[in-house]
């Protein structure tokens, strides 16, 4: 036992640390660096072509100046693990998606199940929870090289976009974690966010050009990984392209593309939820006495949605109580009048008031119609229901069916509007 | 070298925390569903009133350590096989922390990476406070202890505002035989309190506090429960897919900002509190070991220990099929020996022993000696009685 204890005095010891940190440092030394190893995706891009998968990963490569190098990879194959190691495989890297922003699924992909093909990113939580997915159309190539175009020559960078929006005109935040939990509530329903690459030139569409690849450069590998070939960020020189973030939001049914929200479905939609807080209201028609005909823009600077689920007798009533605190952005009369200059004047009178409420109101009913209409739930009116009258609504849907429990709920609104002091 | 009461409370609060806030609520979620949070809690009400039954028995020991205190109250046999079932149940624990440290290091800080490089040094930390002693293991949880409360609160503030309070309803869906057997299956990640029998007579009771405890106690059992709150709150219907709740919950915060990377430096302090945690429980199967085996010094059972450590550790990715070994009917009844049956045996021998004592020293024991033991002689009474 002495001679144990003698093997560790103070002195000793610094020497016995000294030697742990050699044995683990000398090798140590002579290893590549991480960034040498492994390739750091920031986004996927993941389609069909024709039977295969098809993924494009845009790959930060950081340089030792301080701009760093996008570029693009492509690969196909029978399965995702499969296509990212052909990815893998072709440069010389391993696939890190620790840092992938975006995930992006395109429009054939989403006519099959897009489950089958998440899975392997979850499964080996291969990227962040917090990774945005969304839904694309257009060229899967073009669209990755144009999101990434966008973030090297306009310094502008999807997932922010979408971050700033998600709070204006997006029903629910769309990550992976979202879309899972969508995906495995009974009524399997999950929402993306759309992003449109279109040559044509829409209203709120960004001017990108998918060939100014002097931030990316090309390589595409097939799913065998023995024929890579160079790259092909050339191939549409000069075609300008546009991409369009203006709030459409597309809902997944059972893994499926089932319906395009468009924004103002979206911002109807959002009236139930307290995702997203903000948004724009607009009533024409307003006359008294401060306004004559007047059009008046509004900003809604606080929702509070408070959703109350009860049973009258056998029929389910979903009471939504709106509360919106707002602010006079604009307001828009053919003739303005001097009371415009009366810094003090009561702009929120009774009668826009009742206009908003109208407003909001047929809003609520018609996202209420478009969910019966297409009969999906994406104002989780199932969830509501199910935890908060779990007894009486199983009983309910064993008398209508699943399928058509929509139809037999009645809906009360309640809708209060407050000036912004 | 004694510990304080204040230290034990602490090492009390550190053991019903750490190993409850990794894979435990996911693991939970399968069985229990939204009711997991009720079986936790149920559990850690029954593990905070042995803690109270097993102080009483170490206030009872008169600086006794266990061995002879069980010696005393059930005899030499019965002392040395419950001393072997606490080497078990100290050996399932220390498996299902070093696993579990090595999934979390893997999953949470590098993808790639050799497991010896980590758990060289980190058996040879352990290896020398375990060696040291349990005042080391107590001074060591005292300085992390708070960092520890104070980061889990920071993530679970963080991340508070995203849970669903309806997450929890409806409640009892499928009734409360399923959480039952849930309880019982997962068993082996409770009996926080198990570590407290190998510490008889190594507590100074001297400055004792009333109130220390039981504060510690309610802390850890809310401490637990706001964090499960937050996990089941966020993660909903699909928190059987999430590994590990402190890290999970600290990753899901989508507040962008520099703040939140101090999330990461909580989650790297947990693995030194799961470090703390394996060097406490080593300490304790080191002890029973000596104990059972009667071994004079703490060498072999420390190399016994630490190779133990190893091999656990050594088997790698493969260990699939032991892993497996926390959730079988044997694991959770090692534990209700260890944490429920065998202190309260214990508890049951000493006021016997002391029951029948009290008779032997009474006046007319000869007389009770008629009544109740007519088959011991009157100088097995006087010897009983310290009469010559």
């Amino acid at each position: 036992m002495k001679k144990v204890k003698s093997l560790f005095t103070p002195k000793k010891l610094v020497i016995w640390i000294a030697i742990i940190l050699l044995f683990f440092t000398l090798p140590t030394i002579n290893k590549p660096a991480m960034s040498e190893t492994q390739a750091i995706v920031t986004m996927l891009c993941l389609d069909k072509d024709e039977d295969k998968i098809k993924a494009v990963v845009t790959v930060l490569s950081p340089g030792q100046d301080k701009q760093a190098k996008y570029e693009v990879f492509s690969a196909t194959g029978d399965t995702l693990a499969s296509t990212v190691d052909s990815i893998a495989l072709s440069i010389g890297k391993e696939m890190g998606f620790a840092q992938c922003e975006i995930m992006a699924i395109g429009e054939k992909l989403s006519e099959d199940n897009i489950m089958k093909t998440l899975d392997y990113m979850t499964r080996t939580k291969k990227v962040g929870t917090n990774a945005i997915l969304t839904y694309f159309e257009g060229d899967i190539e073009e669209f990755a090289k144009s999101i990434t175009t966008l973030a090297m020559e306009k310094s502008l960078k999807l997932e922010k976009i979408i971050n700033f929006d998600k709070e204006y005109i997006l029903a629910q935040d769309s990550n992976i974690e979202s879309f899972y939990k969508g995906f495995f509530s009974d009524v399997s329903i999950g929402i993306m966010p759309k992003i449109e690459l279109t040559g044509e030139q829409k209203s709120n569409a960004i001017e990108v050009s998918s060939s100014s690849g002097g931030s990316s450069s090309g390589g595409s590998s097939s799913s065998s990984g023995s024929a890579s070939s160079g790259g092909s960020q050339e191939g549409s020189s000069g075609e300008k392209k546009y991409i369009v973030t203006n709030g459409s939001t597309v809902v997944f049914k059972h893994g499926k593309k089932y319906y395009e929200l468009s924004p103002s479905e979206v911002q109807k939609v959002n009236l139930f939820t307290n995702s997203s807080d903000k948004g724009t209201l607009i009533v024409e028609g307003i006359t008294d006495h401060v306004y004559d005909n007047a059009k008046v823009v509004v900003d809604i600077l606080e929702k509070d949605s408070k959703i109350k689920v009860s049973f009258d007798g056998d029929t389910p009533v979903y009471s939504v109580d709106v509360n919106l605190i707002v602010f006079i952005d604009e307001v828009i009369q053919d003739e303005p009048t001097d009371k415009f200059l009366i810094r003090h004047q009561d702009f929120f009178t009774d009668a826009l008031v009742e206009k908003l409420k109208e407003k909001v109101l047929s809003n609520l009913n018609e996202a209420v119609e478009l969910c019966k209409s297409e009969n999906m739930d994406i104002i989780n009116l199932y969830k509501a229901f199910n935890r908060k009258q779990y007894k009486n609504f199983r009983a309910y849907l064993e008398r209508v069916g699943i399928d058509n429990y929509l139809q037999g709920v009645r809906f009360d609104f309640n809708v209060e509007i407050n000036n912004e002091y | 070298m004694k510990i304080n009461y204040r230290q034990l409370s602490i090492l009390v609060f550190m053991s019903f925390v750490s190993l409850k806030l990794l894979a435990l609520p996911s693991l939970l979620y399968v069985d229990s569903g939204n009711m997991s949070w009720l079986v936790a809690l149920v559990l850690m009400i029954v593990d905070a009133l042995y803690v109270f039954l097993i102080l009483d028995l170490m206030k009872k020991c008169e600086e006794k350590n266990i061995l002879e205190f069980m010696k005393k109250c059930l005899g030499p046999v019965l002392s040395r096989v419950f001393l072997a079932i606490y080497i078990l149940k100290y050996a399932l624990v220390i498996a299902n922390i070093s696993k579990g440290l090595e999934f979390f290091v893997v999953e949470n800080f590098y993808n790639e990476f050799n497991w010896l490089v980590f758990i060289l040094p980190l058996m040879a930390l352990i290896g020398y406070m375990t060696y040291k002693g349990i005042r080391n293991i107590a001074r060591v949880s005292e300085m992390i202890n708070l960092a520890i409360v104070i980061g889990c609160l920071y993530i679970a503030f963080q991340s508070v505002g995203s849970a669903d309070p309806t997450a929890y309803i409806p409640m009892f869906k499928d009734g409360v035989v399923p959480l039952f057997e849930s309880g019982f299956k997962h068993l082996s990640w409770f009996g926080s309190a198990s570590f407290m029998m190998l510490l008889f007579g190594k507590v100074d009771f001297k400055e004792e506090k009333k109130w220390t405890m039981i504060k510690y106690l309610i802390f850890a059992i809310v401490l637990v429960q706001i964090m499960y709150y937050v996990f089941y709150g966020i993660f909903d219907n699909i928190s059987a897919t999430h590994n590990f709740c402190i890290s999970d919950i600290s990753q899901f915060s989508s507040q962008e900002s520099s703040i939140n990377e101090l999330s990461w430096l909580i989650v790297a302090l947990w693995v030194v509190a799961q470090a703390v945690q394996l060097a406490l429980y080593s300490y304790c199967m080191m002890q029973a070991i000596k104990f059972t085996f009667n071994i004079k010094n703490n060498t072999i059972p420390i190399i016994v220990v630490m190779v133990y450590v190893l091999i656990w550790s050594l088997v790698g990715e493969n260990t699939i099929g032991l892993e497996r070994l926390f959730f079988t009917p044997f694991a959770s009844i090692i534990t209700i020996l260890a944490q429920y049956v065998i202190p309260l045996v214990l508890y049951i021998g000493f006021y016997m022993q002391n029951r029948r004592k009290k008779i032997f020293k009474s006046k007319n024991f000869i007389k009770n000696r008629i009544e109740i033991a007519p088959n011991v002689s009157v100088n097995k009474f006087k010897m009983l009685r310290g009469e010559k």
